[in-house]
């Protein structure tokens, strides 16, 4: 039978990965008492450009990078390290996370000289704070469908149309937008640009779009004759399908997938005692066993990466898994909690948590990628489309 | 043995299993035929001796050699005690007895061993009623003793598992064991080591139930179509293809893990997750799998059920998801919360 092995060869993160691993831990012990967020458990999703900047200084922002951009010249493993910590030890890592992951990542391939120097540094300082300007009001999961227009004047782009779900564009510096630079809507794939948008132009208007829990992340960026200079287009006019791909290889493999509500399962260890019933001990430890799983299959994947290959189909399942690993995780800790907490008062604390974490749950299964998109593409690999 | 000898062995054995281990041998076993071509075959390749070093007349690879030779077997349903024998031998060599030939099985349970006579009852010990002798560990830490009871001296009641393989209870009545020796594995390392191997096991037949789901929805046609081109079913078989994921990433890093911590007590902590992982997962793998082929792959004439059945089995064997996530919860509980994510990267219990 001849379907694609799915491999997850068992990788070692190396020595050097292992020893800033404790470096981070110091410093977040040290770190996160002194910071106030708005979450009382952070996650990556968290802003804090305070935090961000304690980070920046010890270099950890772009820590891939080139030197000459303000990078630290190390591994992609190490990067790894540095997020999975983040995750572990619940820091407000919001302001940084989309420059780290995949804006600065996007620059340094595709970006402009000019626009590297410009950029690149402020950002590993923890200074300079991204939004992704993909999805639009009629383009989601069909993102080639993009209609936003980036029509070509003297010295730059008129643009006009507007982008939703833009996370943080009331607080970020940037935003990458997909638009179309050529072409007509129905193209698809050609004609569509990526270009860089600081978020104070003139024609820019940010609205707050509110989540079902209250909380503004979210916002409508609307472009009304948005003066665009030349200079901010970000690799070839038309090229920008082939880069925004690239872009969300970076947004799925990450550890974010199946870390964001770590806080779930740590308290639950908290609410039900140091010596559980033997009922509770074994349902806690079936959902420590699938996050440790996770875990090897992403670190698995990292290690696959850094070896040269791009393992798409596994990345794919990680975020599968692991975003309904956290979809679970609070569901089968309420009901734990319910039965097994050592004291009334932290069960009905630890209730509220799960609650909260209940309530942005579903978010998991749509960011980047919704569960039913990947699961397409894990069946292209599998042979059966 | 280097990873260009493994590979090399482990393609012979997938060609050897597929030539000779097919349908009819599987169905046999579970009609209570013992297939004695097959063994002699196995054991003429030197497989039950894969772990044992070759001064002692073995093939001299690792554990991990070993683990990957079963995961392999494991995708081909090898109705015999390969597995078994194996585990067996390297418990007995590294114990400093010297493997011999035929099936064995492992009784691993609450034993008592004074001098070489043992003591006590086993239940549901795999292939118990076929082996020629049986391999037990007794006593814990550094007076952990590996016995060997010639099955004449045993009583075996046949309990066959739901697989249809010859399970049976194991019964020592001050029997006389034909080698006891002091063993670095102790009886509960023993035990996660039958668990470790059983992940693999599960790894190898979860990848097949996969590549058999997929190409049945290739080839079987409805609606003017194959139905691998409907929606419904590409969303099953990706997500079947998750958890298949899972269990032989989980099965992997466990193995590499018991390997390189070294016989005695490596990889302990990853052991227990790969197996409750393994064991969790095991029903949604059968559901969807079996969901996707319909009534063909609920008839004893499709091979499906070999795999699917052995899931079910394997899971309970060697300590169900329900017994590795107690120990492993109970472990995380009394280290703390703020012990979690240190204890998750380092993939050990927190000391």
């Amino acid at each position: 039978m001849s379907i694609p092995k799915l491999e997850f060869p068992p990788f070692h993160l190396p020595p050097e990965a292992e020893a800033l691993r404790e470096e981070v831990r110091a410093f977040l012990k040290e770190t996160l008492p002194r910071i106030e967020t708005e979450d009382r458990f952070a996650s990556w999703n968290t802003p804090s450009p305070e935090f961000s900047r304690e980070l920046g200084r010890k270099g950890w922002i772009g820590i891939t990078w080139p030197k000459k951009y303000g990078g630290s010249e190390r591994s992609f493993l190490e990067r790894y390290v540095v997020t999975e910590e983040l995750l572990g030890n619940s820091a407000p890592a919001g302001s940084h996370w989309v420059a780290d992951r995949q804006s600065g990542p996007l620059l340094l391939r595709f970006g402009s000289e000019e626009q590297r120097q410009a950029i690149l540094p402020r950002i590993t300082r923890g200074e300079c704070f991204f939004s992704i300007g993909m999805s639009e009001p009629d383009s989601g999961s069909d993102l080639a469908s993009v209609r936003t227009r980036a029509e070509a004047v003297p010295g730059g782009f008129r643009v006009n149309g507007t982008k939703v779900w833009t996370s943080g564009a009331h607080r970020n510096h940037y935003c990458i937008a997909l638009v179309r630079t050529s072409g007509q809507h129905g193209d698809r794939h050609k004609g569509l640009s990526q270009i860089l948008v600081d978020l104070k132009t003139p024609g820019v208007t940010i609205r707050p779009i509110i989540n079902l829990a209250g909380r503004h992340d979210w916002n409508e960026v609307t472009f009304s004759d948005a003066f665009i200079p030349e200079s901010c287009l970000i690799g070839n006019e038309g090229d920008g399908w082939l880069q925004v791909t690239s872009e969300l290889a970076f947004e799925r493999s990450g550890p974010e997938r199946f870390m964001q509500n770590f806080y779930v399962l740590r308290e639950l260890v908290r609410v039900l005692g140091r010596q559980p019933a033997k009922r509770a001990a074994s349902v806690l430890g079936r959902l420590v066993a699938r996050l440790w799983t996770l875990r090897q299959m992403s670190v698995a994947v990292a290690g696959m990466m850094q070896g040269g290959k791009s393992p798409a189909i596994e990345a794919s399942l990680v975020k599968d898994l692991g975003t309904i690993y956290q979809q679970d995780l609070p569901e089968v800790a309420r009901a734990l909690a319910e039965s097994d907490a050592t004291t009334e008062e932290d069960m009905a604390d630890f209730l509220d948590i799960a609650q909260y974490a209940t309530m942005m749950a579903p978010s998991y299964t749509i960011q980047g990628g919704t569960t039913q998109v990947l699961r397409g593409i894990v069946a292209r690999g599998l042979g059966l489309r | 043995m280097d990873r260009e000898t493994r590979d090399m062995l482990l393609e012979t054995a997938d060609r050897f299993f597929t030539e000779r281990c097919g349908r009819e041998v599987v169905n046999g076993v579970e009609k209570g035929v013992w297939p004695a071509d097959l063994w002699k075959e196995i054991e003429e390749m030197g497989l039950p001796l894969i772990a044992v070093d070759e001064d002692e007349g073995g093939v001299g690879g690792t554990l991990a050699d070993m683990l990957a030779l079963l995961r392999m077997a494991g995708s081909h349903a090898v109705p015999v005690p390969l597995a078994e024998t194996a585990l067996g031998n390297l418990l007995v060599a590294n114990a400093g007895g010297r493997p011999a030939t035929g099936p064995s099985a492992v009784a691993l349970g609450t034993l008592t061993l004074d001098g070489n006579r043992v003591s006590g009852t086993v239940a549901r010990v795999p292939f118990a009623s076929v082996a020629d002798r049986f391999v037990t560990v007794a006593g814990t830490g550094k007076g952990a003793k590996v016995a060997v009871v010639a099955a004449a001296n045993a009583t075996v009641a046949d309990t066959p598992s739901h697989a249809g393989e010859p399970y049976g209870t194991v019964s020592f009545d001050n029997a006389v064991c034909e080698y006891v020796g002091a063993s670095s594995v102790d009886a509960g390392r023993a035990y996660e080591l039958a668990a470790l191997v059983r992940a693999m096991q599960m790894a190898g037949a979860a990848d097949k139930v996969l590549a058999t789901a997929v190409e049945y929805c290739k080839q079987r046609a409805q609606f003017g179509r194959p139905i691998s081109t409907f929606q419904a079913i590409q969303q099953m078989l990706s997500e079947l293809a998750s958890y298949v994921a899972a269990t032989i990433a989980s099965a992997e890093a466990a193995s590499r893990d018991a390997d390189e911590g070294g016989l005695a007590t490596g990889g302990s902590f990853s052991i227990a997750a790969a197996k409750s992982q393994a064991s969790d997962f095991a029903q949604r793998i059968a559901a969807i799998s079996h969901q996707s082929m319909g009534a063909m792959g609920f008839t004893h004439e499709h091979i499906l059920h070999h795999y699917t059945r052995r899931l079910w089995v394997w899971r309970r064997d060697f300590g169900s998801e329900t017994f590795w996530g107690e120990k492993i919860g109970a472990a995380c509980a009394k280290a703390g919360p703020d012990a979690l994510w240190p204890s998750l990267t380092a993939s050990r219990y927190a000391a």
